[in-house]
């Protein structure tokens, strides 16, 4: 039901819910991967099965230096998105929402059409395999492709049958589970078409798209970046270098980095970002060392130096600050004896 | 149970003990005491333990002269300590070309990689300190990317360059107090880890 467009244009907004970036749009998750390195998490589960984590979909969760290196760049701009839906769905005229909610029953009309032509189509098969050729004068009766003559018709086979194809349509669909299928228990003499419901997907045909900030807002003041945690300069660093990084939890560690696409490579570290006058025991550094050697990784830490940001905030500039480069890593290996 | 002064006691100190309780006397050093105990442990345990050789103590940075954060120590491990993996394909590779030629002679070689043992920088460390970048940093702004040659010549021929040490790297040794120590490599920069 989402109406894909293809490309992306840049910049592409991010929602956030609850203080979580998130992208909706399959293009511009593609799109942030392939052009940005930006992998994120995708979080969309199935309700009753949500330890299969293997077979997530949309939404894509970003981290909060995901986000905030894509709207630093200027790649991307964040929007609030329960505000946008707050302010877009009251202010939306009448004649809209009626256009919206007509064409939705279009669809949904449509939809209960091709399910049941789909399973009378069935049936036929089916029959026709058994050799058994009786309803086939039923079938072409109420095939027809119009539903309201249909609706009006009435429908001489098995009543029992029928119903549990009706019942059957509307569960495999799974938006319409809590219309309970009237059909169960006292299968009406005729039978009327009901059309599908369809919970519209996404939220940017009825309302139309956010529009990114005016350029009067850029460079984004800190109040519009998402907040990161400490480690965001070592993030950063790693990724102006054109490496992936994924959540490091697995590792215990703040990202586990790749030197390409996740799908293609193995990581080849297990990174800790920190402050440069921040103090860490040197256990985690042989506990990480050692982990990181395990699993043929190297254990990298890195910061900030603190020192160099100022002065070449001050002389270069901020357009020229990024590309001073003012984090030290280090990588950690075991020696080997 | 009394026991008279004049009893021996009951062990004997080990070797390294009085190694370390022994009046040191390190020219040039303006460093902590305890510091330098703990590098002449670390050095004692490479030695002895590990069969490194041209194991020297350095206060003083060899780039700027000034003092080192703390002593450091250099030394010649009995094989390669480490191989970065670019290095170990062309080794790999000039192995196999080697081993091809010989088999074109008749002869039956395996395949032999062979690497020279480099000179290292060790960082002695105890394990209930606290570190932070900047002091690391600080480590690595003293050196350079080889240690220097000792003062005889002999070994500075001996020491040809490594055109794949591209990035300066220390060994972090970190004793136990149990006088265990345990040895990481800390590359200054990002490099790629090793397959091993």
């Amino acid at each position: 039901m989402a109406t894909t467009s293809g490309t992306v244009t840049e910049p592409f907004p991010i929602s956030r819910v609850l203080n979580r970036f998130l992208l909706f749009d399959v293009d511009a998750i593609s799109h942030a991967r392939r052009a940005h390195n930006i992998c994120g998490v995708l979080i969309g589960t199935i309700p009753n099965l949500s330890q299969q984590n293997v077979f997530l979909g949309v939404p894509l969760e970003l981290m909060p230096e995901e986000a905030r290196v894509l709207v630093e760049e200027g790649h991307a701009y964040i929007v609030d998105d329960v505000d946008v839906h707050q302010r877009g769905f009251t202010e939306m005229s009448r004649e809209v929402r009626l256009q919206f909610v007509r064409e939705m029953d279009e669809q949904g009309m449509q939809k209960a059409v091709e399910n049941r032509n789909r399973l009378e189509e069935n049936s036929r098969q089916a029959l026709k395999k058994k050799g058994l050729n009786i309803k086939d004068k039923i079938a072409g009766k109420s095939s027809s492709p119009d539903p309201r003559a249909v609706s009006g018709g009435s429908v001489e086979g098995n009543p029992a049958k029928e119903g549990k194809e009706e019942e059957h349509g509307v569960g495999e669909d799974g938006e319409a589970l809590f219309d309970q299928p009237r059909a169960t228990v006292v299968p009406p003499p005729a039978k009327k078409l009901d059309k599908h419901y369809i919970t519209p997907a996404t939220s940017y045909p009825p309302l139309s798209a956010p529009s990114p900030p005016s350029p009067a807002f850029s460079p984004p003041s800190d109040l519009n970046l998402p907040t990161v945690p400490r480690s965001y300069p070592l993030f950063r660093y790693m990724h102006s270098h054109g490496y992936f990084s994924m959540p490091g939890l697995r590792f215990g560690c703040h990202y586990s980095i790749y030197p390409g696409d996740p799908l293609r490579f193995h990581s080849h570290f297990l990174a800790t970002g920190m402050g440069w006058d921040e103090e860490f025991e040197l256990l985690d550094i042989v506990g990480g060392g050692r982990l990181g050697t395990g699993v043929k990784k190297a254990y990298l830490i890195g910061g900030e130096d603190i020192s160099l940001k100022g002065t070449s905030g001050e002389i270069l500039g901020e357009a020229d600050e990024k590309d001073a480069e003012t984090v030290r890593p280090f990588c950690i290996e075991w020696a080997g004896f | 149970m009394t026991r008279s002064g004049d009893m021996k006691p009951a062990v004997e100190p080990s070797p390294l003990q009085s190694l370390l309780t022994d009046p040191i006397l390190l020219p040039g050093s303006t460093h902590l005491p305890s510091l330098q105990t703990l590098a002449i442990q670390v050095q004692h345990d490479l030695r002895y333990q590990h069969s490194w050789t041209d194991l020297r103590l350095h206060f003083r940075s060899p780039l700027t002269n000034e003092p080192l954060p703390r002593p450091l120590l250099s030394g010649l491990p009995p094989q390669r300590l480490y191989i970065h993996p670019d290095e170990q394909v062309a080794l790999l590779k000039t192995a196999d070309q080697q081993r091809k030629a010989s088999k074109e002679k008749g002869a039956n070689k395996p395949l032999e990689v062979t690497a020279e043992p480099e000179h290292e920088w060790i960082l002695p460390t105890r394990l209930n300190e606290k570190w932070t970048l900047h002091r690391l940093s600080d480590v690595f702004g003293g050196i350079g990317m080889v240690p220097p040659a000792a003062e005889t010549a002999a070994t500075e021929d001996m020491r040809p360059a490594n055109p794949w040490r591209t990035t300066k790297r220390v060994v972090l040794a970190t004793v136990d107090p149990d006088s265990t120590v345990v040895y990481y490599i800390v590359h200054d920069g990002v490099v790629k880890p090793r397959q091993n």
